[in-house]
């Protein structure tokens, strides 16, 4: 009860004083809006990861043609990778269980109509929607007799749909993959963008055969994705496949390898690299508002117990113990940071949006950073206000009084 | 219910010890009304702010209520200036942007009686005549309204007693005498009430007159001559 009452005494010095308790927040106001901007980012960006790793599969292995590849670099593909390596792998490695041969082409034309837009062209085997975890929403995904068949049918993502056929239902309608007719047959459930930034809805699939034969003219790969019986066993199965492709390959014991096995956490590394520096950079920023902040407030603080030494005396005079005292300004010192801290958040919160549309980071509002750039609001209140309040606590007050 | 035990107070000032208060007794008792006269510089405030519990003296034993203060630590003395002392000051010391409801509350946020602080308040101020006044800030009230506010905090908790320091001292006569006609109803209500200055003047509107010179009491005695009655 006297805690609360001593609490409402300092909240009408901050409103007696606007101004000054502006000036006093505005250090905490920066440094809690540069950190929710980061700890958003990060976290955000964090999750964003996990859940592609999830969708990715945690027991899963992608091995990309060419040396010291990163998903999402363009690199010229050497011819090795083959149909055969995959197949060798799902016979020979047991804890392969599944194996998904592919070729990748960024930015094909697709046309229908009059109307005609770019996608990132797939062709992969018939398992491809099971072990990408990405089943088609209407229509149906080819199966191997098409594949064999090389048959001329493509299954699309949302975003083709959308610039090709916009509300109509593109199942059976012919669409043309640079100058080769394709039957639509289905199309894929949404996946939204990739961490690399690629519209995962803009992939249009097609046999991996059909493909070969009939688009990219090739019999090499881009990819295989495989799948593993045990999860746990992932770096032993990373070393049976890198030993069974350089024999397949005859490659020599000096010579690097022509391929790259990326794995979940190698994803996850690279994905949280990406935006270390720029957080390193804002987690310094706001750091330093936050200490700016503090000294701010300390001093004012100081400033505002001199001249309120009459207060003070007046206080102890009708019965304050030196405890209530402490309290009045401590409370006000914590009040100041924690609604420049609120204050912060907002800003943040509108600074996120900004930075995640600049940045094309995911923009999640999470309860976690905001709790974090309170704690710290809070915590630069404490720090800030204690050795102000002492003094005034520590007022004689009969000299306070003259 | 206030006895000093030949009390001494002593302060440290430049290597020089200065003796301000020396060996000095007193009692007061119950429903009194005393002023402590002295020139300024003789002590008086330096023995207004022991019997306020506001400092403790250097040697002897001060009484109140029967209770040994001098033994007392900071939060035992807040307590007693909290429930049993009310305290009326030259410049009467109100909280500038606090009208006059809340600075006369002020003693009640830091005691732990559960009352309605604000009729409290109100029933206060109406007591010295400042029924009309409760919402106003400070610089909206003359000097003589203003001293009414702060004896209407220094009676809010309902004290033992009130202290004033040199109470008219920053008042005009007229304000001055307002202040302690109210100062003799209190006296007649029963409250007990001690007031330093150095007006005769004032000091002859108390029952008993005790002098002081040089750190000690240089006379103690019943008021021979009633100042001229307060007059409306």
């Amino acid at each position: 009860m006297r805690v609360l009452r001593a609490s409402k005494q300092a909240l009408s010095a901050m409103v007696e004083n606007k101004a000054r308790t502006f000036l006093m927040m505005l250090g905490v106001i920066i440094g809690v809006a540069t950190l929710t901007v980061i700890a958003s980012s990060v976290i955000g960006a964090r999750s964003d990861v996990m859940s592609k790793v999830q969708k990715f599969g945690l027991d899963q292995i992608m091995i990309m043609a060419g040396s010291g590849r990163k998903p999402g670099v363009p690199q010229p593909v050497p011819t090795t990778l083959r149909i055969e390596d995959a197949q060798a792998m799902v016979s020979e490695i047991s804890n392969v269980k599944d194996a998904v041969p592919q070729i990748n082409r960024r930015d094909f034309p697709v046309k229908f109509g009059n109307k005609s837009t770019y996608g990132v062209l797939v062709a992969a085997d018939a398992n491809w929607s099971d072990v990408w975890n990405t089943p088609p929403e209407r229509g149906r995904f080819f199966s191997r007799e098409d594949n064999a068949r090389l048959a001329r049918v493509a299954v699309i993502g949302r975003t083709i749909v959308k610039d090709l056929f916009e509300s109509d239902d593109p199942v059976g309608k012919q669409i043309l993959l640079g100058n080769n007719p394709f039957e639509v047959m289905g199309v894929l459930e949404p996946r939204g963008t990739a961490a690399s930034g690629v519209d995962m809805d803009s992939r249009i699939l097609i046999p991996l055969l059909t493909g070969q034969k009939r688009v990219f003219n090739q019999d090499y790969l881009f990819m295989i994705k495989i799948v593993l019986h045990d999860a746990s066993k992932m770096s032993q199965t990373v070393e049976d496949v890198r030993a069974l492709l350089r024999e397949r390959h005859n490659l020599q014991p000096a010579v690097e390898d022509d391929f790259t096995i990326v794995t979940p956490t190698q994803v996850m590394n690279l994905a949280s690299k990406v935006s270390s520096t720029f957080s390193l950079f804002l987690i310094l920023v706001s750091a330093i508002s936050l200490v700016v902040g503090a000294v701010v407030i300390a001093n004012i603080m100081f400033i505002a117990v001199n001249e309120r030494r009459s207060e003070v005396g007046i206080r102890r005079a009708v019965g304050a113990r030196k405890r209530d005292i402490l309290i009045q300004f401590l409370f006000e010192a914590v009040s100041v940071a924690v609604i420049g801290g609120i204050a912060g958040v907002l800003l943040g919160l509108v600074g996120l949006k900004a930075v995640a549309g600049f940045m094309k980071v995911p923009a999640v509002i999470m309860w976690q950073p905001l709790v974090l750039a309170l704690t710290c609001a809070v915590m630069v209140g404490l720090l800030a206000g204690i050795q102000p309040a002492r003094r005034a606590a520590n007022l004689n007050p009969i000299d306070a009084l003259k | 219910m206030i006895n000093l035990q030949k009390v001494s107070k002593t302060f440290q000032k430049e290597n020089m010890e200065v003796k301000v208060l020396q060996d000095v007794s007193l009692d007061v008792g119950d429903g009194e009304f005393v002023s402590i006269m002295a020139p300024s510089g003789m002590g008086k405030s330096t023995l207004l702010n022991i019997l306020g519990c506001l400092d403790k003296p250097t040697s002897g034993e001060y009484l109140f209520d029967g209770v040994p203060v001098h033994a007392m630590d900071d939060d035992d003395l807040s307590r007693i200036r909290n429930e049993k002392i009310g305290f009326v000051f030259q410049s009467f010391h109100l909280l500038p942007r606090m009208t006059a409801w809340e600075n006369v509350i002020l003693p009640l946020i830091y005691s732990d009686v559960d009352v309605d602080m604000k009729e409290r308040a109100f029933s206060v101020l109406t007591s010295v005549g400042l029924a009309d006044r409760v919402d106003h800030l400070p610089r909206e009230l003359s000097g003589g309204q203003q001293q009414r506010v702060a004896i209407a905090r220094a009676l809010v908790n309902s004290p033992r007693i009130i202290l004033a320091d040199e109470p008219t001292g920053n008042l005009d006569s007229a304000s001055g005498r307002e202040v302690m006609r109210v100062f003799r109803e209190l006296h007649a209500a029963g409250t007990t009430l001690i007031v330093v200055t150095h007006d005769r003047d004032v000091a002859e509107q108390a029952d008993r007159i005790i002098e002081m010179k040089d750190g000690r009491i240089s006379s103690d005695g019943p008021t021979k001559v009633r100042a001229v009655e307060v007059s409306k």
